[in-house]
């Protein structure tokens, strides 16, 4: 499997670096403390086309490789701090993935042009208040009338929930049917009568990031909605993480990489004892484990995109790569806290803010427990 | 080995957890049996890929496909006419 990347590759990671490090270098922390989401930065990375990468041109996109967009999102979340604008484009581009994999006609002519410019924020509603990893126990309802669905029930969580104009609900038509066959894929539109969005929900961390309750009742969406076919949404839902389970731990890698630098340069710079502190094995064994989990967080990480673009399965390389990348930011993070000292504990040195908003890259998209639980499946225990 | 064979054989052995084997036919419905769950099938579906050279997406990703061996062996022998 060929991981070198082409020269445009390269050159196409500088331009987001640079573009990042002058468009999107505004201060996080007066949108922490009032919890808006970033606008302006949205609409510059609409305008630099990140949101359109790899959806074929004739509904408005780039039509670049999957492992390109992959690198965006590496490179972004290397060189934007605001891990939340991050995560809200790579939540677009998921949506419209769906979209494009199993939407009719109808719908990707409707909705990929909008998505890829960025006039429409998309989000999808899968967890609800009593199914987080269990998904597929989820009871919002989407019962068949005629020539249309009548939906009920809550979502919680939901990514861009708060600010999103279009939503794709999952959702189940067939409580008989066993988990495949009885969940479906419904898009909805805000301002549908039935659909309201409540309002962002506080966090820990990814405080920019929009995530709220959304709450449908006798909602009526008519079945030209439905994304794929009735009884499709379970599959759906594993091929789509396959997709978010390499695009996310992308943008953390990248962040893992900015943190591993930004704790090297510190580790030789700062003295104690008569010594900078990272030739003492306590910290430099810290700054190393970095280094090796980048190394590697690459190699599963371009193995998943080099899958994808061959239209290959890689659900278990997906969850490995969710699992090892997460797990290693978070760790790094920490550690990075920990080589700062008193410095790191501080807001105005920013790492603080990457471990909080670390914390709940184990936690989304599935679990760290859950990913082991898939590996696990998949090497038959 | 037959299509069918290979598919029974990848099932009794990789996606029937407990090792204890419940005796099935061509026709067994797998998924309302519970032997082939949402997991289980991104399993089946890596298989199929792999061991018959063809590629099952888009409107061919439904449950009816996977409803049983036959069903599996009739998705895989219409993908492979289709080269």
């Amino acid at each position: 499997m060929d991981f070198d990347l082409t020269d445009e590759q390269k050159v196409w990671r500088e331009t987001v670096i640079r573009f990042s490090r002058k468009e999107l270098a505004y201060d996080i922390a007066d949108f922490e403390k009032s919890g808006d989401f970033p606008w302006d930065a949205w609409r510059k990375c609409a305008d630099m086309q990140l949101m359109a990468l790899p959806f074929p041109e004739e509904y408005g996109g780039c039509g670049v490789d999957f492992l390109t967009t992959v690198l965006t999102l590496n490179s972004l979340g290397y060189a934007c701090k605001d891990a939340g604008l991050v995560h809200a484009l790579a939540t677009q581009i998921l949506c419209g993935l769906q979209i494009h994999l199993f939407g009719s006609e109808e719908l990707k002519a409707k909705y990929l042009p909008l998505l890829c410019r960025g006039e429409k924020v998309f989000a999808q509603a899968i967890t609800e208040p009593g199914s987080g990893s269990d998904a597929f126990s989820m009871r919002a309802r989407a019962e068949k009338k005629g020539e249309s669905y009548l939906l009920n029930g809550n979502k919680v969580f939901i990514t861009n929930g708060p600010m999103a104009d279009v939503v794709i609900v999952f959702a189940v038509t067939d409580p008989e049917k066993k988990t495949l066959g009885g969940i479906s894929c419904l898009v909805v539109d805000d301002g549908m009568a039935g659909f309201e969005k409540a309002k962002p929900l506080k966090k820990m961390g990814l405080n920019t990031l929009q995530n709220g309750e959304l709450f449908f009742n006798n909602c009526e969406v008519s079945s030209d909605r439905l994304l794929g076919k009735e009884g499709q949404g379970a599959i759906i839902f594993n091929e789509t993480m396959e997709w978010e389970r390499s695009l996310l731990p992308a943008a953390h890698l990248g962040t893992l990489e900015r943190i591993f630098e930004i704790s090297l340069k510190y580790a030789k710079e700062r003295n104690a004892f008569g010594k900078h502190i990272g030739s003492y094995q306590s910290v430099s064994n810290k700054i190393s484990s970095m280094k090796v989990n980048i190394e590697l967080g690459k190699g599963i990480l371009y193995k998943c995109a080099v899958l994808k673009d061959s239209k290959k399965r890689a659900t278990i390389d997906a969850s490995i790569c969710k699992l090892f990348i997460s797990e290693s930011l978070k760790q790094a993070c920490l550690d990075a806290v920990q080589i700062h000292g008193g410095y790191g504990f501080m807001c105005e040195y920013e790492i603080e803010r990457d471990l909080r908003d670390s914390i709940a890259s184990t936690i989304y998209s599935g679990t760290s427990e859950l990913q082991h639980n898939i590996i696990s499946r998949f090497i038959g225990l | 080995m037959l299509t069918k064979d290979k598919i029974k054989h990848f099932i009794i052995t990789e996606l029937i957890a407990d090792g204890n084997l419940t005796e099935f036919g061509d026709t067994t419905p797998l998924i309302d049996s519970g032997i082939i769950d949402s997991l289980g099938i991104m399993s089946l579906l890596g298989f199929l890929e792999a061991s018959f050279s063809v590629q099952i997406s888009g409107e061919d990703l439904i449950p009816e496909n996977f409803a049983s061996i036959a069903s599996i062996s009739n998705l895989v022998t219409q993908k492979c006419s289709f080269g």
